[in-house]
């Protein structure tokens, strides 16, 4: 039907067409472009981490000659636990430095010496002669942990090209530990007691699981607070609510609140559970109840979406056979509607585990060195352990900030993971 | 209703209970600049000792102070960590709060420095410098007093480099701001002798002038984290910083601090006396809790052992300058006295 | 649950009533029993009820708080002054013999540093959020749909802390020597720094919400423009976001909630100081910094300084409920409704 004699203004038509797909290609590419942007974000945040972070899970340990002096460990006779416990297991370390590097005499530079060593390098030893005292008299050769400068320094972060001034380790240090490394008597092993203690001042020592545990009995609290209370909510608003103001108002007050930014929950503990009803600081209970306002929001919007779920002629059958509302709600619909009520809490716990703000707050950030026992003993949570070790000043305690959020990472990606496999395995389709 | 006020009181009840049991825990509060050698004695206890660990807060030596004198009982802390002696008004505060006794504990000296980061040149500082850079109001010669006008450190002192102040230190909860306040903008203060003049007949006068810093932008309050100060440091080039010796003890790879009145911030110059900005360190316990507290004598016997504060002890390794021997002997034989160690 | 399990299940029930004619379980027991089931169920019926209130009950219990305290702070400090006033300078004396900060109250440099670094983050999250969910909903694949949604979700589950350090650690450095190379001063606490990386978090936020709201599109819409010979992404451009426009309006409100609340990457890479300006370069604090910064150390709740945090926690309640608010107002009364 073309006109062929129409001949400029097909030209201008098939130019305009190509400026159309060119168009359509540059959009097309923008959405691509933004996408791999997004993308690459996530990819960086993630490696930077990991490779920031993971030269904290491995510890420099150095071989020792250990000479387990009667007497310093027991020089009045008395082996009790007691007496063992406060014997000054330093000078063990000490003498055995001198006999290691004999020569080095001053006091600055013996300290310089002595600074190889960790200071929590005694407490090994100190364990080892209370657990066996027929240890005291004999010799061994005992690998301890190092100080943190020398671990950086093993793990190649340190260098002689920079001034000494500027150096962690000064000329001194950095010509012994080169000789410590070239007799084979430093050794990189893996860093379990990362796992195993609580945080330290010296970041050798430091540890996360003082603060997995506060933060296990954190979210137990937070679990057994919100998800009866979350669970109870939804049932009620989706299966018993009359259609008025009042529901209105609460499902908007839920909507509302879900959005409130997390520190105004801490104001909210601060003020009411700290100030007025003189809860203790510092412990899970009060992080618990704070976190479990929070997180109900979240539950009870995932719970009525779960119950909402469940087709109307489960309720029909159940009403038909006699039962009451209220035995069809929890007989009939809660458990069907259950999978989906678990993966919401699952997710809500998650973004529980991760919160920090409203913690800071009610002071959770003391420095707590035990492994919290119970819900009432002084804690500490991890996502606050990672911001209390970006603030310290060694070096050491960046990479230990690194590996404490990779295992916070660890937590929340397994979390999830269990709540997606929990609603394919049990989803329905009705 | 009744579910309602059965769940409240529910959690109160275990508030209360929880407050109610005996603390099994020490809990100290206070400075920041004794925090890293409270929580290095602290974990040396608990590791030997084999019982809790004592719990550090760092809030303030003005916040431990009210923490700690805001009763007797245990829901208030134990010691109070200070980097300056305690205030006659903190003292009533206590006696009307019925605190009971508070036993003061001397554990060194610290010098407070204006560190910069190393990769800006050093500055040397004169007291009446810091002053002219930091007051709110600077004094000019014939009595009165104008708004701070001085943007840049050559504005101060032309031998200085023309770089914007830029200052970073302590909020007034903290006592190194005391401390500094008293030590170098009071002695810099001085040097305006119409100002020296007023000290000693017009004292509210004289503070105003001398102890009021600038709130124009130049100081900024960081907080009661000198680690975070040192942070913002090697991030800012530009920035100067004012904290206690022990931090920059540990990070002399990162900061240097200024030479003040011709002489170095060092271990040896504040031990000496020859460095001007220096004051003694202190902790407070409540005498109260000496015998229901468990821990609380083991922390005290610890924190004053030749181990802990002597110039072989791990505190001077971690930056704390050690008092002289005979007047450590006497603190420590005041102290086992009146706590009955 | 298939539907002979049912039968099975509510065999006994029925049976039971069968059997129990016979067998003379009279109608006066049967009633008994019904009225002992109510008594049970009528406490359970008062929790499920207090269960819901407690939704309000908490909201009751931040505005009490925040405003109970706000009010005494209001008593020493007027409200004007906070408001309007130009200059923050909080940290008052201590004692009545030391000499601390004026005391000047004036929030107006939060607000700003607020607004800018949300603003910040908004610009850079807005685009890639909203170009990254067109992408998703009509032009990729379903394998790339399924792989890539669960990653952006990935983003929108990582605590804020880590944000925090990568933007304190990583990025502010980063721009601060970029800035050195270009001759331009970036602060190493830019509100640059913070801003992108807020940008970051809240990519999520807008990506999915605008991915559901442009799915939710009738396809008739799309095949009719299609029809007329439109090119696919004329089709989007003109017919389907506008259509979506509301629900993408009201993601962009509760990214920009999200922003304005956001507490640990501003703590960690924006700065203390107040800074009324709109320099992206420069550091700027925030609302939730000082918050942060005046509760911890001294706790009394008496002085202004303590009671300022809960004047300026009310502020940020407020204004994030507006903004939700707004955000759901706007879905519910622009939406077309298309069947």
């Amino acid at each position: 039907m073309t006109d062929d004699t129409d001949f400029p203004k097909a030209v201008a038509a098939a130019a305009l067409l190509q400026r159309r797909y060119r168009a359509e290609t540059r959009f097309r590419w923008y959405g691509i472009l933004a996408t791999a942007l997004a993308l690459f974000f996530l990819g960086a945040m993630l490696i930077s981490i990991v490779i920031i972070g993971h030269s904290a899970f491995r510890q420099t340990f150095v071989k020792l000659d250990i000479f387990f002096d009667p007497q310093i460990l027991a020089a009045d006779g008395k082996t009790d636990t007691d007496s063992l416990r406060r014997a000054d297991y330093p000078a063990l370390v000490r003498t055995s430095l001198r006999e290691m590097f004999p020569g080095v005499s001053g006091r600055r530079e013996q300290r310089q010496l002595y600074d190889l060593v960790s200071r929590g390098a005694p407490d090994s030893l100190r364990e080892q002669v209370v657990k066996n005292p027929a240890l005291i008299g004999s010799r061994a050769s005992l690998w301890l942990l190092s100080s943190d400068d020398v671990d950086l320094f093993v793990k190649g972060e340190i260098s002689r090209d920079t001034p000494e001034s500027e150096r962690q380790l000064t000329d001194l240090q950095l010509g012994w530990a080169e000789q410590i490394v070239a007799q084979g008597a430093a050794d990189l092993r893996f860093n379990t007691a990362f796992f195993t203690t609580g945080d330290s001042r010296e970041p050798e020592t430091a540890g996360i699981w003082g603060a997995v545990a506060g933060s296990f009995y954190t979210l137990i609290v937070t679990m057994l607070l919100s998800f009866p209370i979350g669970v109870m909510a939804a049932v009620y608003l989706q299966e018993f609510a009359p259609k008025n103001r009042i529901t209105e108002m609460i499902e908007v007050n839920i909507n509302n609140l879900a959005a409130v930014p997390s520190i105004v929950f801490g104001l909210l503990g601060l003020a009411v559970f700290l100030n007025f009803l003189q809860m203790p600081r510092s412990a899970p209970l009060v992080g618990g109840i704070v976190l479990a306002l929070m997180t109900l929001p979240t539950i009870i919007i995932a719970a009525r979406a779960a119950i909402l779920a469940v087709p109307p002629s489960i309720r029909e059958a159940a009403l038909a056979i006699g039962a009451s509302p209220m035995q069809t709600a929890f007989h009939h619909v809660a458990p069907l509607a259950a999978p989906g009520m678990l993966t919401g809490a699952i997710i809500g716990m998650a973004r529980a585990l991760g919160e920090t703000a409203p913690l800071l707050m009610i002071g959770m950030v003391a420095f707590i060195v035990d492994i919290p026992e119970g819900v009432f003993d002084a804690a500490t949570v991890l996502p606050v352990q990672i911001f209390l070790w970006a603030d310290s000043p060694e070096r050491a305690f960046v990479a230990k900030m690194a590996a404490g959020i990779m295992v916070l990472l660890t937590f929340l990606i397994a979390m999830n993971l269990i709540a997606v496999i929990l609603r394919r395995r049990f989803e329905q389709k009705w | 209703m009744i579910k309602k006020t059965f769940l409240v009181s529910a959690i109160a009840a275990s508030a209360f209970a929880c407050g109610a049991q005996a603390r099994d825990q020490v809990q100290i509060v206070g400075s920041s600049t004794v925090f890293p050698f409270a929580t290095a004695v602290a974990e040396e206890i608990g590791k030997s000792s084999g019982g809790k660990t004592p719990i550090v807060e760092s809030t303030g030596t003005g916040g431990g102070f009210k923490l700690l004198c805001a009763g007797a009982g245990d829901n208030t802390p134990d010691v109070a960590n200070a980097s300056r002696a305690i205030k006659s008004s903190e003292t009533e505060q206590c006696a009307s709060n019925k605190a009971g006794d508070i036993i003061e504990v001397k554990i060194g000296y610290d010098g407070i420095v204006v560190a910069n980061s190393r990769s800006a040149p050093q500055l040397s500082l004169t007291l009446k410098d810091i002053f002219l850079a930091l007051a709110k109001d600077v004094p000019d010669a014939d009595g009165k007093t104008k708004p701070n006008p001085y943007k840049t450190w050559k504005d101060v002192n032309p031998s200085l480099p023309d770089a914007k102040i830029e200052v970073l230190g302590p909020p007034p909860t903290s006592g190194t701001r005391d401390a500094f306040v008293e030590l170098a903008m009071e002695g810099g203060c001085k040097t305006f002798p119409w100002v020296k003049a007023l000290a000693n007949d017009y004292k509210d006068a004289f503070a105003k002038i001398c102890h009021s810093i600038r709130e124009d932008g130049a100081f900024i309050e960081a907080g009661e984290n000198d680690n975070l100060i040192i942070q913002k440091l090697v991030a800012n080039p530009n920035a100067m910083g004012v904290f206690g010796f022990s931090f920059l003890d540990q990070n002399t790879d990162k900061v240097q601090g200024s030479i003040v009145e011709n002489t170095e911030p060092s271990f040896d110059n504040i031990a000496s006396g020859a460095y001007k900005v220096s004051r003694p360190l202190f902790f407070y316990v409540k005498a109260a809790h000496l015998d229901t507290v468990p821990g609380l004598k083991l922390y005290l016997a610890e924190f004053i052992s030749e181990k802990a504060w002597g110039p072989e002890g791990y505190l001077a390794g971690k930056g704390l300058i050690p008092m002289p021997d005979e007047e450590r002997a006497k603190v420590h034989s005041d102290v086992a006295a009146n706590a009955k160690l | 649950m298939p539907n002979s399990d049912k039968i099975a299940l509510a065999a006994p029930v029925l049976l039971k009533d069968r059997a129990s004619a016979p067998t003379g379980f009279s109608d006066a027991a049967f009633a008994r029993r019904r009225w002992l089931r109510s008594l049970w169920e009528r406490p359970v019926y008062l929790l499920l009820v207090l269960s819901s209130l407690l939704a309000i009950l908490t909201t009751i219990g931040i505005v009490l708080s925040l405003l109970f305290e706000s009010l005494r702070f209001f008593e020493q400090v007027p409200l004007t002054e906070f408001l309007f006033g130009l200059k923050w300078s909080p940290q008052t004396a201590l004692r009545a013999d030391q000499v601390g900060s004026s005391g000047s109250f004036g929030a107006v440099p939060l607000f700003t540093g607020t607004l800018l670094i949300s603003l910040i983050s908004l610009v850079t999250a807005g685009p890639i959020g909203l170009f990254s969910a067109v992408y998703l909903a009509e032009y990729a694949g379903k394998k790339t749909r399924d792989a890539v949604k669960p990653l952006l979700e990935i983003l929108a589950g990582v605590p804020t802390v880590i944000y925090g350090f990568f933007a304190a650690l990583i990025v502010a450095p980063m721009l601060r020597d970029a800035g050195g190379f270009m001759g331009v001063g970036i602060s190493s606490e830019s509100a640059l720094a913070a801003g992108l990386v807020m940008g970051v978090m809240i990519i999520p936020i807008i990506s999915s919400l605008s991915d559901d709201v442009i799915a939710s599109v009738p396809n008739a819409l799309r095949e009719a423009s299609y029809s007329l010979g439109a090119t696919q992404s004329e089709t989007i451009r003109q017919v389907v976001l506008p259509a979506a426009l509301p629900g993408i309006v009201s993601a962009m409100l509760l990214a920009a909630s999200r922003a304005v609340g956001e507490t640990m990457i501003v703590v960690m890479a924006a700065g203390l100081a107040a800074n009324l300006t709109a320099n992206p370069f420069a550091a700027v604090t925030t609302v939730t910094v000082q918050i942060v910064g005046l509760l911890t150390g001294d706790q009394e709740f008496d002085s202004p300084k303590t009671l300022a945090a809960f004047a300026l926690g009310l502020v940020l309640f407020i204004v994030t409920l507006c903004l939700n608010i707004t955000a759901m107002r706007v879905v519910k009364k622009y939406r077309e409704k298309y069947d």
